[in-house]
């Protein structure tokens, strides 16, 4: 018996993962809220919710087709910002009061220039991404966190006083917490919850309330307290990689006997595996060291290559997978010479590594049911 | 005891009857919009060309391939690159690299000497290289797929395939028959751009002798041909059909699984 199937929250968080403009998004804009998009998950969200706006993760979710994006990018260009734009001139991205752009990699960095030149939002400000971690660079950081602050101070006539800020960060930080206490259940042989799931919580936090999210997240783990789920899998199986947004993939990798139990992707546990300093003296720079070099990085950053990888193995010997499966979307360079390196690491570790490319659209699962399904064959599992 | 293995590929569906370790039936055809007529249609034909009366006299069925997760007689399902291996593995139990290039996809699969799958890659998504690849250039050559497998016609000097995707490689090839060129050098120029990509994947896995293809596009002598010359080894030829070897791996596997259970 699914454990989620009769759980209210869950189905909340559900409807959220799977649309742009959930129920409780439209409360706060029926109530007067503003909404800001943002690019990438080092933009640090927690200035929006100082700013009392409700900070929204892109995604394309529900997009069928590039069409009219594809005159503004070309086709070697990552899907995921191809979809964004095709989505944003359909109109769908009209709840938006503002998008925040950020040089992550230079697709997310055009998405952001053919946003500028061809979407009608009321505020656009674009991060300049340091490339290394190191104590200039915080300070560089630290700065544009100083200058977004100010950006959406003076556009949406508030007052953001450090206090605000650090109350922002306490409350994510109490979300990732709950997020955190969520994955420790899929350490279980039994998990109460598949990957699939896993990953609707996960994105369901990026699109509602904090205090609401958290609220539900609260409410779903007493439901999921003490229960065992089915255990009818073959092998357990951690997800590296890039941007994945879209339960639908997880199923797929899930329908031929993998559970996926843990991650490293920008979705997932590197949205959570660290809380900010809630003490800091300057809560901006605690921001900016969080993102840069505390929380797990993604290959955009210099010289985190073997953290990254010690990451893994440690997510992969704690929640006791038996695989990793490194997905990326196809023409990302950064995801693609890191699978590279993480092949050669992972197989020093004896840990079984298989890399799959993918588009944005979920659509033929053929050839990923059957990759994932040698790749457990080839366990001998 | 009779067992059978049922692969469903993308280009062609195919059976393979076992009884006692020996193979008493085959059959292959194309595939069709129905998977589910004919999974049924090719079993029929393996069991009547084996004198099998009907499905009811199959003790244990495997299927593999594309349409390997909706087949109603099948107990089990198992990847083709496993079901590959396997049927590599028992038509010549020296191989090592099974090179598998079906209608939609290519393989390089590393083999242990007992016949299991050490590792494996696959093409991503789009067809290069494959049946599909194949099918459009015979159609811009005009020469059909015998055409392009014929040993006469690799020609001396093979022109450059640069286009990996097989639709501008389909263009590439019709500027190069409207320039002139001879059509054994263009023949000979695409058997060896899709070896050359097969090299670039089989590098990955390694490659360790002895070597065999299998799949539908290893029926294509020029290209088996430039991939011994690309990869620098000897390609063993299979003893049958190399076409059936995932039909027969699922054959096997379906009474291994028996013998297991007995």
């Amino acid at each position: 018996m699914d454990p989620t199937a009769s759980s209210e929250a869950f189905a909340t968080m559900a409807e959220a993962a799977s649309t742009l403009v959930n129920p409780a998004l439209q409360r706060w804009r029926d109530d007067g809220g503003r909404v800001i998009g943002f690019l990438c998950s080092m933009v640090p969200e927690e200035l929006f919710m100082a700013a009392g706006l409700l900070p929204f993760r892109m995604r394309a979710t529900g997009s069928t087709g590039t069409d009219l994006a594809d005159a503004y990018f070309t086709n070697l260009n990552c899907s995921f910002p191809r979809h964004c734009l095709n989505l944003a001139l359909e109109g769908e991205f009209e709840f938006l009061d503002g998008v925040v752009g950020i040089n992550s990699c230079d697709h997310i960095r055009r998405l952001y220039d053919n946003w500028k030149r061809n979407v009608d939002t009321g505020f656009l400000h674009f991060i300049s991404l340091p490339r290394q971690s190191g104590p200039d660079q915080i300070q560089w950081y630290t700065q544009e966190c100083r200058m977004l602050r100010d950006a959406l101070a003076e556009s949406f006539a508030v007052e953001i006083k450090d206090d605000d800020v650090r109350a922002a960060i306490r409350l994510a930080n109490q979300g990732r917490g709950l997020q955190r206490a969520l994955y420790a259940l899929r350490k279980q042989e039994r998990p109460p919850i598949n990957g699939e799931q896993a990953l609707v919580i996960m994105v369901a936090g990026t699109a509602m309330p904090k205090e609401e999210y958290n609220a539900l997240l609260s409410r779903l783990l007493t439901e999921l307290d003490g229960v065992q789920g089915e255990g009818d899998y073959r092998a357990r199986l951690m997800i590296t990689g890039g941007i994945l947004d879209d339960p639908a993939w997880v199923r797929a990798v899930e329908s031929v006997g993998g559970l996926v139990v843990t991650d490293g992707t920008c979705f997932g546990a590197r949205l959570m595996w660290q809380d900010i300093d809630e003490e800091a003296e300057d809560p901006l720079e605690a921001l900016a060291r969080y993102y840069l070099a505390d929380r797990p990085s993604c290959p955009r950053l210099l010289d985190t290559q073997e953290k990254r990888t010690q990451f893994t193995v440690k997510m992969c010997r704690d929640f006791n997978c038996d695989g990793v499966l490194g997905e990326k979307m196809m023409f990302c360079d950064q995801w693609d010479v890191e699978n590279y390196m993480l092949d050669m690491d992972l197989a020093d570790e004896g840990i079984p590594f298989l890399r799959i490319d993918r588009e944005y659209l979920t659509s033929a699962t053929g050839q990923l049911k059957t990759r994932v399904q040698a790749f457990i064959e080839s366990m001998g599992k | 005891m009779i067992v059978a293995g049922i692969d469903l590929g993308s280009a062609t569906g195919k059976a393979v009857v076992m009884k006692d370790g020996d193979v008493i039936g085959t059959h292959i055809e194309p595939s069709t919009a129905h998977p589910l007529k004919m999974a049924n249609r090719v079993i029929e034909a393996a069991l009547a060309e084996a004198g099998v009366p009907s499905v009811d006299h199959i003790e244990n069925t495997v299927s593999t391939g594309y349409g390997r997760l909706d087949i109603p007689f099948a107990n089990e399902n198992v990847s083709e690159i496993a079901c590959h291996a396997k049927g590599a593995h028992w038509m010549v139990p020296s191989v090592r690299t099974v090179i598998d290039i079906g209608g939609q996809d290519c393989k390089v699969i590393s083999v242990s000497p007992k016949g299991g799958v050490l590792e494996f890659v696959m093409n991503d998504r789009c067809a290069a290289g494959t049946g599909r690849f194949f099918e459009g250039i015979s159609r811009g050559l005009g020469c059909g797929l015998d055409g392009i497998s014929a040993l006469e016609n690799q020609g001396e000097k093979p022109c450059v395939i640069s286009n990996q995707c097989s639709v501008f490689a389909e263009s590439e090839v019709v500027t190069l028959v409207n320039e002139g060129t001879d059509f054994r050098n263009i023949i000979a120029g695409v058997n060896l751009s899709v070896a050359k990509r097969l090299k670039g994947m089989a590098r990955r896995v390694g490659v360790i002798e002895d070597v065999v293809l299998t799949g539908g596009c290893s029926k294509n002598d020029g290209l088996v041909k430039a991939i011994g010359e690309s990869l620098e080894v000897e390609v063993k030829r299979l003893p049958r059909d190399p076409q059936l070897a995932g039909a027969l791996g699922a054959a096997l596997l379906a009474r291994e699984r028996l013998d297991a259970k007995l």
